[in-house]
């Protein structure tokens, strides 16, 4: 009983397997397809399930393009997040040019990609492909912007970015309202990280403005995550985003204290002063 | 021009103007630096005035004015917060269709297990078309607030997913029994009402209704030749063969469709089992000599 239709399906896996677009497949294809009608004994559940074959590939194909696109955004957008980590007092603008030019490479060579994989097509269903990528560009794209300008890049003003990237007959991929703030929620791990190491290099007025612009995105947070679509990542993020700030508050908060012996020193920029602040390490 | 923040860094110039410190090598705006980026020809309003920075704070000094980004972050996320209110009322609103299918779907259950009493079939048919009216004006509301959020059909999709699953669960297991074939996925939508509509089934949820119906038929047949239908498991045994078939020609990843079509054939041996069972004590009739719908034949 099961012997015909054991081999018709190794027909069809030759059949779909073929299905990849890049590949040339279409003879290969068709010739599949009509051996496969000729040797079925009559099952009229394939005919329809054929269909069902082929879309299912084409789904599971591109999801896999959008997840490869989705890996490379988030290798990349890390790349440039350490590179605005390396960020000193002497340097600052060799850094962030660089971490630019990174970023823009982000974008033209990766998230382009992805716009093209998801042209015309629902971006909600493929969310969970490219969204870890996305809120990785989304944290480097505001991290960089924040030590630029000191001021946070809006969702609007990433999404017109990207706009130029879209087929202008089409709907244009748009970064959704979720996948920015769990990035934004991302970026205040790096933002305490940025804090603590600019505070042991005296940068006390930069770590200050740190401080208050991750509090000011916990505090805005804390409204809009319990409506996040039921995305229980968030609850997650939300207590890590709170530990984040804390550390970065006590570090302030030490400096403010025990170091203001120190803060001349730190100031000044008089290389005989050793560093007083090791242990905020 | 790709790139908005890039059009910010003119302005960031002076907005990272922290310098009153005294670490003024790296803090000056530098006019050569913007010279040389042909990117900064539009700097955006709103990024000069968030750069103010007259509005620097000292770690030292008492903290009275407002940091100088919250203007711009309380704006956007106060639209974050509307835009949020907006769908998650949305949600509530897919939900509770959703949880009037599931009842209206307890209700067909509840009709269709007569089946296994052997009740009469147009009896339970009836039973069960009323219901199906139901159904079908469910999804026609689905439709209609899926309608207010164009193209974000899947952002809500887990709304109403597995009632879905179980809706077409029911609707194959009806058609089944009325038909002896497969209910097609076009077919499935043409039921609810949805052929026309913008609101379709997503085809992995018909599948894995279709594999949840599948779990139905060992019951079925037990009973039925316990009713006295030995044709019954021929028939069931054919039409899963052909189903587990069919569904190997699906190119299936590891989630919940896949481990649902393995365990399809788990049921497919119970069904094997009991045509064994009636073959063997030679109960099973050859052919096609039984007639449908002989309940209570003994």
């Amino acid at each position: 009983m099961l012997k015909p239709s054991r081999s018709l399906y190794k027909l069809c896996s030759v059949m779909l397997s073929s299905h990849t677009p890049n590949r040339p497949s279409e003879a290969a294809t068709k010739r599949a397809r009509t051996m496969t009608t000729d040797s079925s004994s009559p099952n009229p559940i394939e005919a329809a399930f054929s269909g069902y074959a082929d879309y299912l590939n084409q789904l599971n194909d591109k999801r896999e393009r959008v997840v490869k696109a989705s890996r490379d955004i988030t290798i990349n957008s890390k790349k440039v997040i350490f590179e605005v980590h390396r960020i000193s007092k002497h340097n600052k603008e060799k850094v962030l040019e660089k971490a630019n030019k990174n970023l823009a490479a982000v974008v033209d060579q990766h998230i382009s990609r992805l716009v093209k994989e998801l042209n015309g097509t629902d971006f909600w269903k493929l969310r969970r492909a490219y969204s870890p990528g996305i809120q990785e560009y989304v944290e480097a794209a505001t991290f960089y912007n924040f030590c630029r300008t000191g001021s946070l890049l809006t969702l609007d003003e990433m999404n017109a970015a990207l706009l130029p990237l879209s087929d202008p007959f089409s709907k244009p991929l748009k970064i959704n309202v979720l996948d920015y703030l769990l990035g934004l929620a991302d970026l205040t791990g790096e933002l305490m990280r940025l804090a603590i190491v600019r505070l042991s290099d005296g940068e006390l007025e930069f770590a200050g403005k740190i401080c208050r612009f991750a509090q000011e995105i916990h505090r805005h947070m804390t409204v809009l995550a319990p409506n996040m679509d039921g995305d229980t990542d968030m609850t997650f993020k939300m207590d890590t985003m709170l530990q984040s700030v804390m550390k970065i508050e006590n570090a302030c908060y030490t400096v403010h204290v025990r170091g203001s012996e120190n803060i001349p020193l730190l100031g000044s920029m008089d290389p005989s002063y050793p560093m007083m602040l090791p242990d905020l390490e | 021009m790709r790139l908005a923040f890039r059009n910010a860094s003119g302005a960031a110039k002076l907005s990272i103007n922290l310098s009153e410190a005294g670490c003024s090598s790296f803090l000056n705006p530098n006019p050569s630096f913007i010279n040389t980026c042909p990117i900064h020809h539009h700097i955006s309003p709103r990024n000069a005035v968030v750069s103010n920075p007259s509005r620097c704070h000292t770690l030292s000094g008492a903290e009275t004015h407002a940091p100088p980004f919250s203007a711009l972050m309380d704006k956007q996320f106060e639209a974050f917060r509307q835009h949020l209110e907006e769908s998650g009322s949305l949600r509530d609103r897919f939900r509770a269709v959703a949880t009037q299918i599931e009842a209206t779907n307890r209700n067909i259950n509840s009709f269709l297990l007569l089946i296994h009493q052997s009740r009469p079939m147009p009896e339970v048919l009836e039973k069960v078309n009323s219901e199906i009216d139901v159904l079908k004006r469910l999804f026609n509301q689905l439709a209609e607030i899926a309608r207010e959020c164009p193209g974000q059909y899947y952002r809500y999709h887990g709304n109403w997913k597995s009632e879905t699953q179980a809706v077409v669960s029911l609707l194959a297991f009806l058609h089944w029994l009325e038909t002896g074939t497969l209910l097609g996925h076009a077919e499935a939508e043409q039921k609810l009402g949805l052929d026309k509509s913008e609101f379709r089934i997503d085809v992995e949820d018909y599948l894995i209704g279709i594999c949840f119906m599948a779990n139905d038929l060992p019951r079925y047949v037990v009973n039925r030749v316990t009713a006295g239908d030995y044709d019954c498991p021929r028939k069931v045994m054919k039409f899963l063969t052909d189903l587990h078939a069919a569904f190997r020609m699906l190119n299936l990843r590891n989630d919940f469709l896949r481990k649902k079509f393995d365990g399809m054939k788990y049921d497919q041996r119970k069904v094997e089992e009991v045509y064994y069972d009636v073959k063997i004590r030679g109960l099973a009739v050859d052919g096609d000599t039984m007639v449908e719908g002989t309940e209570g034949q003994q």
